[in-house]
């Protein structure tokens, strides 16, 4: 099963990715320290996986069946371009780039599903729209609870600190459990790995990533996009996690690129568009439009090249 | 962990802070009654003596409470207000040093004629004070209710700089000698400055409250 290394290094690529979206705005803001972060995250995308990463990959596999050989090239392909969005600081979507990936590996098998496409797409939209939602619901649930709580400044300070720790820590759970299966999902099956295997090595390799290689991508989303403050980083979080986690629990692997951003996006539009910074956010979505073009070109540059040594 | 235990060791030391520069004001609210009632005498030098010693204090507390600050205790954005409150907040004792310094160390005596008018003066900007930490008092247990006391320290300026007016122009519209004037104009002024000091923390106290409004 030497092919699962493809996934080992798609979930590096994942973890210094994606880490940016659970601890991103709280550490660039410098309200939680990057090790502590770090830690925290790594941990809680191995429980997320582990606890609840098995129902992803289960949808993961009903949508594609591809063969070792073809998963490693769609692994490799994938995992290529998100590490060099993350060379470039762009935060991505791991699901585009292993669709884009798995899309011209369809074609070129002549075995393209295009209603699971249509389907995966459609989440590509309703992830960022629904966390942009749920972040506006939030701010001002949370608010009025807070308003009235009557809490000193500084049980306030501590809350919020306590706050972003525990929604981290959240976004963190949701994140191993519902992005595990983009990065061993193609690798569990029949003679490959077990649904249980593909949870420990993908969230083992996320891990390795957010402790190796995620302070770039970290400070694009905390710093460069809005301008935020302990609470709407809070907001944004948890947003994010909500929404992500309700994808986990349906079993549709998604994009924390995409909710964070849209987590954001919802708080800068509620506070006014001007504290939106649209350079960023053109960088963003042209990495949201490029990632998986960029995949599709290299997972064809591989395939025809494996296909030299290996019969895809 | 030890952000915990510094954001624990920062907040009685921060009370500890503001209550210095009460007992500051204290002595200052004492050192003019007698200032007004019998003049330059022991008992003022001794008040004077007092205050240097309490703003001293004062003083090397919020060190303490900056190195703490620095020190990461607080969040960020919590970290910066504090600072900058605390910044703004140090200016108080500081004038109420110089306050008497200045009659101390000039030997200066208000004329009889000045003498209610000048004391009356300090009792606003005294008031002032009171208003500007109960204005804290109330950004430290409740942030969302400093509005209203902001407002009232605002007011007790205005008083203060109507009084301020007011008294200048007496004076120099009286017979006394120039150099004198000059000398109890600056007098009006320093009075008048502990309620301008006040009247900034005010502003920086609805700023950090207005911050935490959701």
């Amino acid at each position: 099963m030497w092919q699962a290394i493809s996934g080992v290094f798609l979930g590096w690529s994942l973890g210094s990715n994606d880490a940016a979206n659970v601890f991103g705005t709280a550490v660039a803001s410098r309200m939680v320290r990057y090790w502590t972060a770090v830690i925290l995250c790594s941990v809680f995308v191995i429980l997320g996986a582990m606890l609840e990463g098995q129902e992803g990959i289960a949808t993961y596999n009903k949508m594609s069946s591809v063969g070792p050989n073809l998963a490693f090239v769609v692994g490799l392909a994938a995992a290529i371009s998100v590490t060099l969005m993350s060379y470039l600081k762009l935060p991505v979507s791991t699901s585009q780039a292993v669709v884009g990936a798995l899309v011209l590996a369809g074609f070129m098998n002549d075995t393209l599903d295009t209603s699971s496409l249509t389907k995966v797409v459609l989440c590509w939209v309703g992830t960022p729209i629904g966390a942009a939602i749920i972040s506006i619901v939030l701010y001002y649930a949370v608010g009025k609870l807070l308003n009235a709580l009557h809490l000193t400044l500084f049980q306030y300070d501590r809350w919020l600190r306590i706050a972003l720790i525990v929604a981290g820590s959240y976004a963190a759970y949701a994140l191993g459990a519902n992005n595990v299966a983009n990065v061993t999902g193609a690798f569990v099956g029949p003679e490959m790995l077990t649904p249980l295997e593909g949870c420990a090595l993908g969230s083992g390799a996320i891990a390795l990533g957010v402790m190796t290689y995620s302070r770039n991508v970290m400070m694009t989303v905390g710093k460069d996009l809005v301008r935020l403050d302990a609470y709407t980083a809070f907001i944004a979080i948890m947003g994010e996690a909500i929404t992500v986690h309700i994808y986990a629990m349906v079993g549709v692997p998604v994009s924390t690129s995409q909710a964070i951003i849209g987590s954001i996006l919802g708080i800068g539009l509620l506070k006014g568009v001007r504290t939106i910074n649209q350079k960023t956010l053109v960088k963003i979505v042209f990495g949201w439009l490029g990632t998986p073009a960029i995949a599709a070109g290299v997972a064809y540059i591989l395939y025809n090249f494996m296909d030299v040594f290996w019969s895809i | 962990m030890a952000f915990w235990k510094r954001q624990t060791r920062v907040e009685p030391l921060i009370d500890a802070y503001f209550e210095q520069c009460d007992t500051c004001f204290e002595l200052l609210s004492s050192a003019m009654d007698e200032y007004f009632q019998n003049g330059l005498g022991e008992a003022f030098s001794a008040y004077v003596g007092q205050i240097h010693a309490t703003e001293s204090k004062a003083d090397d507390q919020r060190r303490e409470i900056e190195h703490l600050l620095y020190g990461k205790a607080l969040l960020p954005e919590s970290r910066g207000d504090i600072l900058g409150l605390l910044e703004t907040y140090d200016r108080l004792p500081n004038i109420a040093e110089t306050i008497v310094f200045v009659i101390h160390n000039q030997q200066l005596m208000v004329p009889e004629p000045f003498r209610q008018a000048y004391h009356d003066l300090m009792t606003v900007n005294l008031e002032t004070y009171q208003l500007v930490r109960k204005a804290v008092t109330v950004l430290m247990t409740n942030p969302k209710a400093t509005l209203h006391t902001t407002k009232e320290v605002d007011q007790a300026e205005s008083k203060s700089d109507q009084m301020e007016r007011k008294l200048i122009s007496d004076l120099f519209q009286s017979e006394q000698e120039l150099g004198m004037k000059i000398l109890l104009k600056e007098l009006i002024l320093l009075f008048g400055e502990v309620s301008d000091r006040a009247e900034r923390v005010a502003d920086r106290v609805s700023l950090i409250a207005i911050k935490r409004q959701i």
